[in-house]
């Protein structure tokens, strides 16, 4: 039993380097492009907000880098994730694998990406002469990397599962994460929010998660509510995935 | 004790994969006989029995189940009415390439199908020469696939499953695009492994070498058994009929 559980975590080693090799193989920056993309989606937003719309905020640019990064994880890993199934034709008709293993390794892929660049954040925060509180990052870091993890995979598993009946999936929840990029406090602080709307804002799940980044980012110890709220998201997203998986998942190999 | 038993098993395709609004809008509408309720059946009542070291052909025209038949012993698809019974472990080689990827080499292919057939990563580490030796391609091994021949990619393939040591193995057509001499080392391989106990189905349009390879066989004609027997038989009842289709 654990055996087969080592012999799955290896398959899953393996497909997730797969992915990261094939993926910048014949490029000259390699990994770099998994960074230069929410870099320069950040540096645009950065030259829009701050001196075009005029956003009034302290430290702005570590508020958008560290907003960016854990939303290129969740959006990227959800899209491409959500394609899963459909994608990969042979691994899921021609050979027997343990089908979640395929959104699971859409999900370590972007987390691989997300931690390589956690530097390149820590290097603006250090640059805008914040502080870094070195103890609580130690404990909350990886508890937001395993939690935001978890938050990934079941909304992924849905996307992946639907995927297989309806194709119009994939681009509903390309445009979902485009809509919900600015419904998500990401190139505005809730603040800037009036005041009777921002409790509609607290709906979104993606806020808690956002913003316990920002928080863990920050140096601050996370309350509690924040982490009661994310985990609340996983429990119902799982719950959702999992009764998805158990009615669909059983024809996913002949409709692909 | 049988390895594998098909016991009064049913499989039908359901048409209603195409929910896309594309289709919604601009398909041709299906008529109700045709459409989602309709049920063609792609294996109707196919049973049979297969003791270890023994060895199963399996020939009919293309699409009427053969694939379907194995796709359902390996598991990756279920079955609608029936039952099949399996022991022990299954490795298949159901499409080429499945499994690997042509932009990575074959040296790391070999690490990612082993894993896919079950193995851990010591045990491919460990056969690891033996495989590329078997393959014959020690010269390509660390070219990316997509240089390879199909002849190739099926060596490698066929090199990797036959050191997984399953106690079931499937073959669907894809070794016929090895050349003489691979084809005749995998002849060898088999006999070596069904003296050992190892049971094997093959799905083959290549009579001829369908025949040497197994004993016994079973024609599938539009989702039925219509011959179960030993490979000779089955493929004289199967030849009769392409004859007598020609005649006609």
């Amino acid at each position: 039993m654990i055996g087969r559980n080592l012999q799955t975590a290896e398959l899953l080693y393996l497909l997730v380097l797969k992915e990261l090799k094939v993926r910048y193989k014949r490029s000259v920056l390699g990994y770099l492009w998994a960074i230069a993309n929410p870099f320069a989606f950040a540096f645009v937003y950065w030259v829009a907000f701050k001196f075009i719309m005029r956003v009034q905020m302290e430290n702005y640019t570590v508020f958008i880098l560290t907003g960016m990064f854990p939303w290129a994880w969740l959006s990227q890993a959800a899209i491409q994730g959500t394609g899963s199934f459909t994608n990969n034709l042979s691994l899921v008709r021609h050979v027997k694998l343990p089908k979640l293993i395929l959104p699971c390794s859409n999900v370590l892929q972007e987390m691989a990406h997300f931690v390589l660049a956690i530097p390149v954040v820590f290097v603006f925060i250090a640059l805008s002469s914040e502080q870094i509180h070195a103890v609580p990052l130690l404990w909350q870091l990886p508890m937001m990397l395993v939690l935001q993890a978890f938050f990934v995979f079941p909304i992924t598993v849905i996307g992946a599962v639907l995927n297989v009946y309806v194709r119009d999936i994939q681009y509903l929840v390309g445009i979902m994460f485009s809509v919900f990029f600015f419904v998500t406090p990401m190139v505005y602080p809730l603040s800037m929010v009036p005041v009777e709307y921002r409790a509609y804002f607290k709906l979104n799940p993606a806020y808690w998660l956002i913003d316990s980044w920002r928080i863990v980012f920050a140096g601050d110890v996370l309350p509690l509510g924040h982490i009661a709220s994310v985990i609340g998201w996983i429990l119902a997203f799982s719950l959702v995935a999992a009764w998805v998986y158990r009615r669909l998942a059983g024809r996913i190999a002949e409709l692909i | 004790m049988p390895v594998i038993d098909v016991n009064g098993v049913w499989k039908t395709y359901h048409n209603h994969a195409r929910l896309g609004i594309k289709e919604r809008l601009v398909g041709r509408r299906v008529s109700a006989e045709r459409g989602r309720f309709a049920r063609n059946w792609a294996l109707q009542d196919v049973s049979f029995t297969i003791e270890a070291g023994r060895s199963l052909g399996v020939v009919g025209h293309n699409g009427t189940g053969k694939s379907t038949l194995l796709s359902l012993i390996l598991g990756t698809i279920e079955q609608d009415r029936g039952e099949i019974r399996r022991k022990g472990n299954i490795g298949g080689m159901l499409a080429l390439g499945a499994g690997c990827h042509p932009d990575l080499t074959g040296r790391e292919n070999i690490y990612l199908n082993g894993s896919i057939l079950g193995l851990r990563l010591a045990e491919i580490r460990q056969k690891f020469d033996s495989i590329v030796d078997f393959s014959e391609l020690e010269s390509a091994i660390d070219l990316p696939l997509r240089t390879y021949s199909s002849g190739m990619s099926a060596r490698l393939a066929f090199s990797v499953l036959a050191h997984a040591h399953r106690d079931v193995m499937l073959i669907d057509e894809v070794l016929a695009v090895g050349d003489a001499s691979f084809q005749a080392k995998c002849a060898t391989y088999f006999a070596d492994y069904q003296a050992q106990g190892g049971t094997l189905i093959v799905v083959s349009h290549d009579l001829i070498s369908l025949q040497e390879l197994c004993a016994e066989g079973i024609w599938l004609h539009e989702g039925k058994v219509v011959h179960q027997g030993p490979i000779a038989a089955t493929i004289e009842c199967y030849r009769k009929f392409i004859v007598e289709t020609i005649g006609a």
